[in-house]
């Protein structure tokens, strides 16, 4: 275990170093100056620009300026923003929470009904409800999320009215800045009529995590499903019917267990799924996460932007990816066994 | 007179007739197929059965509603945009460029992740192991975050994105066939073909091709409707094919500002790329089950 654990950190700082090689060349292949695309400033004066060729040492060779690239990386130095002349990472931590609690709760939403209905499906493989839920899953799986995004809209703000279409929080409160989590911050926050505001972030909540939430529940369906029935299906579980055990009871002693924790990696995985498509739905939701942030810095080719928010977002996928996969491995004994690089 | 049988004739089909009968029995996956028939279809001839081009204004008839709607004309049977372009000619088209550049960068991905995933997974030691652990970091990263990334690098246009989403797409495709090679590699005719004194590439070309090729096309038809979906919605956040142009993610953010007074703006587009995806995901469902079954029995 220890050295699986060892190879894991290995890759996770490998991989985050190779990231942090990527962005600190990026630098150099955006078009202008590189000195402008690493520190921000526009257009630096003579005296501005001998320091900052200090600070990041440019003259000293691509080996000594990366190591004060990665210096100042780690110590959250990641220049200033082109357009807006903010700090980058400044940026990033007040516009990353939103996106992950929008991916968090969408992921909750499409856990909760994806895997009962995939285990429903499963357990009756082959007949009429299966179909149902697999046509249906289909069917989600296959929905452009932009354009699920937009239907909704149509429907339930424009047409009903009873949702509202864009933002966190109605423009009427004003919520300071605390966690990023917009019902931490609500709830830490002393405003008036507490209960209201809650209940206006949580309608705001709705549309989005909706729209996100129907394609990962589509995906969830499918994959538990598939263990499911793979599960039902082995020897072990023959076994169980054989000591005259009811189907309930084999279910929930042998065949729940066993059908859910090797797609666990695989449901984990969802959650990188579920943060791209969020980028893609704040645009549309104008919800203030890094979505927004990077495709607006996109736009603008604010290239210190681009280059921190990319690094931000990747650093933030990976990190995910490999941690889930260690806890995995921690609470399920059988991966143990195979130690090697997998996915 | 009963007909005599002399010989005890059995049919055996060959491996591809042997999984399009298994295809056969499912009656949705025959369906999907029909449609992504249509689309290609329609993507080939819809352009020169059309009378009006993807650019052409019409002025006289603007935000016309569908031809079902009371206030719908047939001439424009899926009513006109807000300057009056017409909505079923930008339809088909939008589905040419997004269908034909997916098709066209999924087989451009398949050819290269192809060729570098067999050389990974015939090669041993510390270059495989470099390859499998670099792999393992980049398949972590959904294919429309790279694309974003490297979009983000090379500019916006439809050109750089369907570049980005190919070369998203390629670890994919390294991955599986890595895998495949890795796995046909250990058996028992290709260790027959390899006493014969058969070279590497011949192994491969004569031996292992031939028994992934199915696998590979599943492959692809998966790769192809993530690359529908990326390819539009990069269109759709304005990163890939620019405004005036028909890709349909393009056209659903140019719907987007009289989205309000014709919804028939956005839900036909959509609807364009849903039922394309929805097809290719039918038939590659449906190819994988059966392939499954043929490889049980």
């Amino acid at each position: 275990m220890l050295i699986y654990l060892g190879r894991r950190l290995n890759l996770l700082l490998i991989t985050l170093l190779i990231l942090c090689i990527a962005s600190y060349i990026l630098a150099f292949l955006f078009p202008g100056d590189p000195l402008t695309n690493l520190s921000g400033t526009p257009s630096p004066s003579d005296d501005q620009a001998q320091q900052l060729r200090l600070m990041y040492a440019l003259d000293e060779g691509a080996l000594a300026g990366f190591w004060q690239y990665l210096k100042l990386t780690l110590v959250g130095e990641w220049g200033l923003s082109l357009s807006s002349q903010n700090p980058i990472f400044d940026d990033i931590c007040q516009f990353l929470p939103a996106s992950i609690e929008l991916s968090l709760y969408a992921m909750f939403v499409s856990l909760l009904v994806g895997i009962p209905l995939g285990i429903i499906a499963g357990l009756n493989h082959r007949r009429i409800s299966d179909m149902g839920i697999l046509s249906v899953s289909l069917v989600g799986f296959s929905l452009p999320v932009f354009w699920l995004a937009l239907l909704l809209i149509l429907i339930f703000a424009l047409q009903w009215g009873g949702l509202p279409m864009s933002g966190r929080v109605s423009l009427l409160y004003d919520i300071p800045h605390q966690t990023g989590f917009i019902l931490l911050d609500i709830i830490m926050s002393n405003v008036a009529n507490k209960q209201q505001v809650l209940l206006d972030a949580l309608n705001h909540l709705i549309l989005p995590t909706l729209s996100l939430s129907i394609v990962t529940s589509s995906l969830v369906i499918r994959l538990t499903r598939r263990s499911v029935i793979n599960v039902m299906a082995s020897d072990y579980i023959k076994a169980a019917f054989a000591k005259g055990l009811s189907r309930p009871q084999v279910f929930w002693r042998h065949g729940m267990k066993n059908a859910l924790l090797p797609i666990m990696p695989q449901l984990a995985m969802q959650f990188t799924v579920l943060l791209t498509n969020a980028m893609i739905v704040e645009v549309i939701f104008s919800w203030p996460g890094i979505g927004e942030w990077l495709i607006q810095a996109i736009y603008q080719r604010d290239f210190p932007a681009i280059r921190g928010g990319m690094l931000a977002v990747s650093a933030l996928v990976v990190i995910v990816t490999i941690s889930v996969d260690l806890l995995i491995r921690m609470i399920y004994p059988l991966s143990k066994k195979q130690i090697h690089a997998q996915v | 007179m009963p007909k005599s049988s002399f010989y005890n004739e059995e049919l055996y089909p060959s491996p591809m007739r042997h999984t399009w009968n298994e295809f056969q029995r499912n009656h949705i996956a025959l369906a999907g197929l029909w449609c992504l028939g249509f689309f290609v279809l329609l993507v080939l001839l819809g352009p020169w059965l059309l009378p009006f081009g993807p650019l052409d204004q019409n002025t006289e008839a603007i935000l016309l509603p569908p031809a079902w709607d009371a206030n719908g004309d047939v001439s424009h049977l899926f009513g006109t945009d807000g300057i009056g372009r017409d909505l079923l000619t930008r339809v088909v088209h939008g589905c040419q460029i997004t269908f034909g550049a997916s098709l066209f960068l999924v087989l451009l991905a398949m050819l290269i992740g192809c060729s570098i995933g067999a050389y990974a997974g015939m090669s041993r030691g510390l270059r495989a192991s470099i390859i499998n652990h670099l792999l393992d970091a980049i398949m972590a990263i959904p294919t429309l975050l790279i694309a974003i990334i490297i979009v983000a690098i090379l500019g916006t246009g439809l050109m750089n994105s369907m570049w980005a989403i190919t070369l998203a797409l390629i670890p994919q495709f390294i991955h599986h066939t890595r895998d495949m090679v890795r796995r046909e590699y250990k058996k028992e005719y290709v260790t027959a073909a390899r006493l014969d004194g058969a070279s590497e590439l011949r192994i491969f070309f004569h031996s292992i091709l031939p028994n992934m090729i199915e696998m590979l096309v599943v492959q692809a038809t998966m790769a192809l409707s993530v690359a529908i979906l990326d390819i539009s919605a990069l269109g759709f956040l304005s990163l890939g094919a620019q405004s005036p142009s028909p890709e349909l993610g393009a056209m659903l953010s140019d719907a987007l500002e009289t989205a309000y007074v014709a919804p028939w703006s956005i839900s036909l587009p959509g609807a364009a790329i849903f039922l394309m995806v929805l097809s290719i995901n039918l038939v590659g469902d449906g190819l994988r089950t059966a392939l499954k079954n043929r490889l049980s029995q």
